[in-house]
């Protein structure tokens, strides 16, 4: 008798306990949004403060880089980029990938610094998604339509990391996978020949 | 249909039927699931007959398109441009503001309907965009996003010869939308069919102008441009299908009761 009161008496008091803590979990969540929506305006401004700014061009390419390496997950990207084959490469072959994937995108980065002139970023309202915050922006360049990009931050492991953009719909790492994967299938899933093409491609860029 | 894009239609459904009875790319076993899960997900299964057209556009574009966009971008000021560029886009707003109330969306078709109405007069037949700085902003609209919004399946990609990365959707609703084009419609004779080609030359060169910086990017950085493009086209459908499907503005008047938002 008295064990089946106690039983409810802890029954009654579950759900309060569950609404407690669903939200204290909600409002965790509401502050990393916080947090992601902060890191990505504060990341935005360092990026219009450079590209705005009169620094000569040598100087202001090591500035990007510099932010970049700071706050984006650039061999976390990479790995994913890779996808199934990660796992295949050997290790000398993934460090290989790494440096390789690190150049080609800082080139492709710091060469379009001429297009951004005049760059604005307005930054939106953070949203959950796919187990990261998105953090929608908007874009505007002078002369140009305003262009929605969408910024995928992690906070595995501490602070808050980039680890995807997604301009108007279409996510860069998605495309760049379906890139690798479609060169890989056409020279027999061989890591190496995808090492030399983007060796090749590094080598065309600088 | 007197239409100037009606000699497209015949060679693209006879390639299209063509494509279907010879290359289809070999599905992967299904022991290798990482290798199917990819192969479902790039929904390319006449990839082998999709990179035949892509070269053959490739090879069109090196030649014709892309020198006749750089000249356009080097002859014609760019205010020139822009003012073609709207006028273009104004035509072509009958069709977006079919296909807004297609998809049964009263605001977007709110949107269009005053595009139309104040770029035509107040921007003297669309040179001039007002409609914008006025709180109608453009917004995507065409018959293959319609068709998806009513459920059709899109059915596998395709890479149409001239024309460029579609899908059996797509390109129904392109037919669709030369079909509700009241400008395929309007008068007869050589000057009206004059007219006609001049407005599809001028978008294929204010398109393509464009996407030159673009297009010169991807191709330099992708290791297989037709995996590339193929893998934004087919995102960037799916973000505009998002875009209208998720656009649930009331129509309830500004100064009116306002209904509570979920």
């Amino acid at each position: 008798m008295l064990k089946r009161r106690a039983l409810l008496s802890f029954a009654a008091l579950l759900p309060p306990l569950a609404v407690a803590s669903r939200a204290r979990a909600q409002e965790a969540s509401q502050q990393q949004l916080a947090a992601a929506t902060s890191f990505i305006a504060a990341t935005a401004k360092e990026f219009t403060t450079v590209l705005n700014g009169a620094g000569a061009g040598a100087q202001r390419q090591s500035q990007l880089q510099a932010i970049v390496d700071r706050n984006v997950d650039v061999p976390g990207i990479a790995k994913f980029c890779l996808g199934r084959f990660w796992r295949v490469a050997s290790p000398t072959q993934q460090q290989a990938y790494l440096d390789l994937f690190h150049r080609v995108l800082m080139e492709s980065i710091t060469g379009k610094v001429g297009e951004y002139k005049g760059v604005a970023i307005a930054v939106g309202k953070a949203a959950p998604r796919e187990g990261a915050i998105d953090v929608p922006t908007t874009i505007n360049r002078p002369g140009n339509p305003p262009s929605n990009v969408d910024w995928l931050v992690s906070g595995a492991g501490g602070g808050f990391k980039i680890i995807d953009v997604i301009v108007e719909g279409t996510s860069m790492r998605l495309t760049q996978r379906s890139d690798y994967y479609s060169y890989l299938s056409r020279n027999n899933d061989d890591v190496g020949a995808l090492i030399n093409a983007l060796k090749q491609q590094a080598a065309r860029q600088g | 249909m007197r239409h100037p894009l009606r000699f497209l239609l015949l060679p693209a459904a006879t390639l299209a039927l063509a494509a279907f009875q010879t290359g289809c790319a070999a599905r992967p076993p299904a022991s290798d699931k990482a290798a199917v899960a990819e192969y479902n997900q790039t929904n390319d299964p006449l990839e082998p007959t999709n990179r035949v057209f892509y070269a053959i556009n490739e090879g069109l574009d090196t030649v014709i398109l892309k020198p006749a966009a750089i000249a356009y971008k080097d002859v014609v000021p760019k205010p020139v441009r822009t003012h073609a560029h709207n006028v273009l886009a104004n035509l072509s707003t009958p069709v977006t503001l079919a296909n807004d109330i297609l998809e049964a969306k009263p605001r977007r078709a709110g949107d269009s309907f005053m595009r139309l109405l104040v770029n035509t007069t107040v921007g003297l037949g669309g040179v001039f965009d007002v409609a914008t700085g006025w709180g109608w902003p453009a917004h995507d609209a065409d018959g293959g996003i319609t068709l998806a919004l009513w459920g059709l399946p899109n059915g596998p990609y395709l890479f149409l010869p001239v024309l460029g990365p579609s899908s059996p959707r797509n390109a129904g609703g392109l037919v669709a939308d030369i079909g509700m084009d009241p400008l395929t419609w309007i008068g007869r004779g050589d000057v009206v069919s004059a007219l006609d080609w001049s407005r599809y030359g001028l978008t294929a060169l204010d398109t393509r102008a464009g996407l030159l910086d673009s297009l010169d990017k991807i191709k330099a950085q992708a290791l297989d441009p037709y995996a590339t493009v193929r893998s934004l086209y087919q995102q960037h459908r799916q973000y505009q299908i998002q875009q209208v499907r998720s656009d649930d503005r009331a129509t309830v008047p500004a100064w009116f009761l306002q209904p509570s938002r979920p």
